[in-house]
């Protein structure tokens, strides 16, 4: 076994699931030969070999597939924009920044089965019509990064990658580019001005990364596990995708459970499943004698659900009925020993220490948010505070900044005030925090 | 007399071939003069400015925009340690108080008196099922608690040992010698008394 790949028996989260993880938990699937015996890069020689490039991006948009990276836009039609015949280079960005608080799922997909990653990458090359891809990974990953260099070089020993695939005169290569720390790079543009060796500060759109993207060429730009489900979906068709999920938001996707659950881990899940099910029954739900207080149902950019919303379900249709979102599916769960005032207050420092500071209401009113949340919680809070609590989360939402990292930061703020005022106001008005009383009781 | 050797600035020169403009090479090379340096010096940052014939601010801009770039001495041995929501409420706030004990500082950034130690609170690191979890130099470290991680810092002072547990990619011939599999930490040296940690 290489020292990179975790023991399997460390490994928390699904393992020979329906779509992704499919052979996960198989020894050495890491290695460019066990992840053939299972499959591997069949989609790819199909593809490239029997499938006409508009094929496989009608095959895509077919499957209903939508990007499991956060904003969760549909796939296929993100490939559709690019205009595979236009002259000159084009290229495909692969996101592999994965820093959305509570999420780990890339992470867990790389560790486990980086030809996945690649094949996905190649293919949507190939469909796009480009012949370069660059993988933009977190530094932190060190890991998964040996990981994916030990898998380019096997691909490239094997023809893979290199100037003619499976004899086909289609120079194909991968590239990565490693970050250095900064929150905002999983931002698209954030993350093309990052890649050019620039400050990694959001561009306006338009024009859009389909028209003018890294080094001022169409680039399409996708998450780890959007490009690791293609693989599966050439090689059993959208037809058979799609009876996974509901309608709008068919197929899986991986959601990190983390926080207070029994069984944190990283588990494929059906996009139509409940949270309950999700958090009581696949994690085993918050330790003996807790109840859930709250969850984070995709990262902590997505508003927070409260207990008696465990019954929503996990398709984007139903997190934007209850005024949340599916994100980055990194399920955050808080148990009733936790103060929702302090969560929100270190959520808060997070946004306003990654604000890029570009745009002025995301730069100031994180600050103003951070300052405010220190004297409510030194007990120097009044009706002001609160006040001005809800005053700055408007300001940093609604479009106001070029990037959704300032909505982010606010939603947090007016999220968790609406479902927890009482909390607020205990803290605010009677500087008091009830969290051990309300536990006592439940 | 310039503070980066003279062949990791002809390396510097060689890096923009590899990327469609040149300018990309700025955070490869920066990396290479931190790894060399230890942290960013205002003369290492220009050094790499004219190896790449960028201006010195420029670059400069860029390094002080991303958290992994040093620019003050650091410890031999650099822990980052995720205090965001995930870490959080399974009591990472602890673990960093312990850790501090332990390597002797007051707060993040302070290099410890026999200058082997530094930490720094960073935010989430992608390890969210394994919370609480810190990444010392190259290496992930799993559901910490305050027992474990005053073995990690036992640890890193047994420089050989230590050597043999990091996780990088020549470590692999030393897989054999390790008497336990459960962890992939080096065996403990001084303290015998923490055997009821769990793993889980």
């Amino acid at each position: 076994m290489s020292p990179n790949q975790p023991a399997l028996a460390r490994l928390r989260g699904t393992t020979g699931g329906p779509v992704v993880t499919e052979h996960f938990g198989t020894a050495d699937l890491h290695k460019l030969e066990v992840y053939e015996a299972n499959g591997g890069y069949a989609a790819l020689r199909k593809a490239m070999l029997e499938m006409e490039p508009a094929a496989i991006v009608g095959e895509v948009k077919a499957s209903g597939l939508r990007g499991r990276g956060g904003a969760g836009f549909a796939t296929g039609v993100k490939w559709s924009f690019i205009n595979r015949a236009a002259p000159g280079e084009k290229y495909v960005v692969v996101n592999a920044d994965e820093s959305e608080p509570g999420t780990a799922k890339d992470r867990y997909i790389l560790e486990n089965s980086p030809h996945m990653v690649l094949e996905g990458i190649m293919i949507a090359a190939y469909a796009i019509g480009a012949n370069q891809a660059w993988v933009y990974i977190r530094g932190e990953y060190d890991g998964p990064y040996r990981m994916l260099v030990e898998a380019i070089a096997e691909a490239r020993a094997k023809g893979y990658l290199g100037p003619a695939p499976f004899g086909k005169d289609y120079p194909l290569d991968v590239q990565l580019y490693r970050g250095h720390g900064a929150y905002i790079c999983g931002e698209e543009t954030a993350l093309l001005e990052s890649l050019e060796g620039k400050r990694a500060q959001p561009r306006s759109r338009p024009p859009f990364p389909a028209v003018k993207g890294a080094w001022g060429r169409p680039t399409l730009l996708n998450n780890v596990e959007t490009l690791a489900t293609v693989p599966w979906i050439l090689n059993h068709g959208a037809a058979e995708y799609v009876k996974f999920g509901t309608e709008k938001s068919p197929g899986t996707r991986l959601l990190t459970v983390s926080g207070n659950v029994q069984k944190p881990g990283v588990y494929e899940v059906e996009l139509g499943k409940t949270f309950r099910h999700v958090i009581m029954e696949l994690a085993g739900g918050p330790p003996e004698g807790r109840r859930v207080k709250v969850f984070w149902p995709g990262g902590s950019s997505a508003p927070v659900l409260p207990e008696s919303m465990l019954d929503t379900t996990t398709d984007m249709e139903a997190l934007a009925a209850a005024r949340s979102m599916g994100g980055s599916g990194g399920v955050v769960v808080m148990d009733d020993t936790h103060c929702v005032v302090k969560a929100a207050y270190r959520l808060l420092k997070f946004y306003a220490h990654e604000s890029c500071g570009k745009c002025t209401p995301c730069r100031v009113g994180g600050d103003w948010a951070v300052r405010t949340y220190e004297r409510i919680l030194a007990n120097q809070g009044s009706q002001t505070e609160l006040d001005t609590l809800i005053r700055v989360s408007d300001g940093l939402q609604n479009g106001r900044c070029l990037c959704g990292l300032g909505d982010s930061a606010g939603w947090v703020i007016d999220s968790t005030i609406r479902h927890f005022r009482d909390e607020y106001e205990d803290h605010t008005l009677r500087h008091e925090c009830n969290v051990g009383a309300v536990a006592a009781h439940a | 007399m310039s503070v980066l050797s003279e062949h990791l600035i002809e390396e510097i020169k060689e890096l923009p071939a590899k990327y469609p403009q040149p300018r990309s090479a700025v955070m490869p090379a920066l990396d290479l003069a931190q790894e060399e340096l230890g942290y960013l010096t205002p003369e290492a940052m220009t050094e790499v400015a004219e190896a790449l014939m960028l201006d010195p601010g420029y670059v400069e801009g860029v390094a002080t925009f991303y958290t992994l770039f040093h620019h003050e001495p650091t410890g031999k041995h650099r822990f980052y340690m995720c205090t965001n929501l995930a870490c959080m409420l399974r009591g990472s706030d602890e673990v960093v108080t312990r850790l501090r004990e332990a390597i002797g500082v007051r707060g993040p950034g302070e290099v410890s008196k026999d200058g082997m130690f530094s930490y720094e609170e960073v935010e989430c690191l992608g390890a969210c099922e394994y919370a609480p979890m810190c990444r010392i130099d190259h290496r992930y470290e799993y559901d910490l608690t305050v027992v474990k991680i005053d073995q990690i810092v036992n640890d890193c002072r047994l420089p050989r040992l230590y050597q043999r547990t990091a996780s990088a990619p020549r470590a692999a011939s030393a897989d054999a010698p390790r008497p336990k599999p459960a962890t992939r930490r080096a065996p403990r040296a001084k303290k015998t008394d923490g055997g009821a940690i769990s793993e889980s």
